[in-house]
């Protein structure tokens, strides 16, 4: 078996948000020493092993804790308990162009997102070329980015995040803005990093790209793992889940 | 005892890593605040030289309402109100702009603290870095002003502008860390900042000097001298514009302020980051 990228060991993550009902006075100066608060679990106690090498897809609903769980591997975000350990260098692409400035040129955003991920300014002088001929926005990169059609910048933002040449990358459903074009282009830069070893982790709702393009997946329930497994049949079972519940609220609403 | 020194050292520490962390990111923090400074307006026709308009114009108010409309001491400003005022005013604005961007740097950067692992102290220091480069402009801007009309060009004083900027840059510091962090649980602080900075403003001399402060009653008397802001302002003033002052009394305050702000500011700030992702 393959060395370990990624090892989740009972990771569990609680939200506090504040309670978002009518405002009174008295609410609002309660507020001030006694926060109304729901706790949620938004992760509980998931244990997970994504080896060097492998597409990891995760599917589930909106709210399953899918992307809090990115997070996580992101460490973005401290488990409240349990332990997350990530062997490699991590590009996040949970959403695109963080870091960019949309008033300031395409120029300057490369080098605000590449700093902003972690590289050193001559890094990103060593590959400034590459980045902007695999984006494709040489007759661009001088105009301001917010008069970009968002798949120049989606292009931009992508090209920024492999700069980092990271062994593991982290991924939302960012990569479906993008032209045909774009789309092979970067899956075809993904393929290269699996090949060297590399870990992909996607969350996405297409569970067509999640089966052709993963080798494993999760599903997410609640903040739990109810299946793991080859991506065919996680996403088969998923499937068969949605259409369930799908087919018992139609039998309700039609009684 | 020995368990509370050990719970007190583990919320409180800054390690060393951390540190390192941070100063690897020094070019972030660089392209970030000179970014902001340029993207903020990009848009404006005059751009850049609202650094310096922006105190010049308010000082150009006060000169008017306090200098003009109100009668005042001459004696009280040691020479001419303006130059009084404006050497006041540029230092001060540079202490505002701390906390008006202190204030935004985190709850205002949610996407890069969901997405990226860095050190969260890259952001108000980015905060201050722009509101160091608008300040130093504006210093430039007060020997423009005074000097053609006053005939005070910079003189041999100026070399006390070396302690006085390095103690306020440490003491801006400490406040925009502070706030940055008081703001993430508190979020109404955003509408606060305005207020207190502009309440400063009026408590501290900026409009008045030593003389009108002799003649308030003693309350007053006592929230001038511990007004952290008096003590920066009088290092100016002699810096700037010759105005005597007794500087090792003025160093010795304002640094011991600096360096308690910073230090608390800072370990308050470093301590929090784990949680800060959690209420954005």
């Amino acid at each position: 078996m393959r060395e370990p990228a990624i090892v989740a060991n009972g990771v569990t993550v609680r939200f506090r948000p504040l309670l978002d009902r009518k405002p009174t006075l008295r609410r609002s100066l309660g507020r001030l020493q006694h926060r109304e608060t729901d706790e949620i679990v938004a992760i509980d106690d998931v244990d997970l092993e994504i080896r060097k090498g492998e597409a990891f897809g995760i599917v589930g609903r909106n709210g399953a804790g899918k992307s809090t769980f990115l997070r996580v591997m992101a460490k973005t975000l401290r488990p409240d308990e349990g332990t997350i350990n990530v062997y490699g260098k991590t590009s996040t692409l949970l959403q695109l162009g963080v870091g960019f400035n949309n008033q300031l040129s395409g120029r300057r955003n490369v080098y605000l997102g590449g700093l902003a991920a972690g590289l050193r300014k001559r890094e990103i002088e060593e590959q400034f070329d590459d980045i902007v001929t695999y984006a494709g926005l040489w007759d661009a990169i001088d105009r301001p980015v917010r008069t970009y059609s968002t798949g120049m910048f989606a292009r931009l933002a992508f090209s920024v995040g492999m700069a980092i040449k990271p062994n593991i990358l982290l991924l939302d459903e960012v990569l479906a803005v993008g032209d045909e074009a774009f789309r092979t282009k970067s899956m075809e830069t993904m393929k290269a990093l699996l090949e060297k070893a590399g870990t992909i982790v996607f969350v996405s709702h297409s569970l067509v790209s999640v089966t052709e393009f993963c080798q494993r997946a999760a599903w997410m329930e609640n903040g739990r793992i109810v299946s793991l497994g080859p991506a065919l049949d996680v996403v088969n079972q998923y499937r068969a889940d949605v259409e369930r519940v799908r087919r018992e609220s139609r039998d309700k609403s039609g009684s | 005892m020995a368990s509370l020194t050990l719970a007190v050292k583990r919320r409180f520490s800054v390690s060393r890593d951390y540190l390192q962390d941070l100063w690897g990111r020094r070019e972030f923090v660089w392209y970030l605040a000179m970014g902001n400074l340029k993207a903020r307006n990009a848009s404006t026709a005059l751009g850049l030289l609202w650094w310096v308009l922006n105190p010049v114009l308010l000082g150009a108010v006060y000169w008017f309402v306090f200098g003009l409309l109100f009668d005042r001491d001459p004696s009280d400003y040691g020479g001419p109100f303006l130059i009084y005022l404006l050497s006041g005013m540029f230092p001060f604005y540079f202490t505002q702009s701390s906390m008006t961007g202190g204030v935004n740097s985190i709850v205002g950067n949610t996407s890069l603290l969901a997405n990226l692992h860095f050190p969260r102290a890259v952001l108000p220091i980015a905060a201050l870095v722009e509101g160091f480069v608008g300040f130093l402009t504006s210093i430039v801007a007060f020997f423009l002003i005074v000097g053609p009309g006053y005939g005070r060009w910079p003189g041999f004083s100026i070399v006390w502008l070396i302690p006085a900027v390095t103690i306020h840059l440490v003491f801006n510091l400490g406040l925009s860390m502070t706030v940055a962090r008081l703001a993430v649980p508190f979020r109404d602080l955003n509408n606060l900042v305005p207020y207190l900075t502009r309440m400063w403003l009026y408590l501290s001399p900026i409009l008045y000097g030593q003389a009108t402060i002799n003649r308030a009653p003693g309350w007053a008397r006592a929230i001038a001298a511990a007004n952290p802001m008096a003590p920066i302002l009088r290092m100016y003033r002699y810096a700037l514009a010759g105005i005597p002052a007794d500087m090792s009394n003025a160093i010795i305050a304002a640094g011991t302020w600096a360096v308690a702000v910073f230090v608390l500011g800072t370990i308050w700030f470093i301590s929090y980051e784990g949680k800060m992702a959690r209420y954005l």
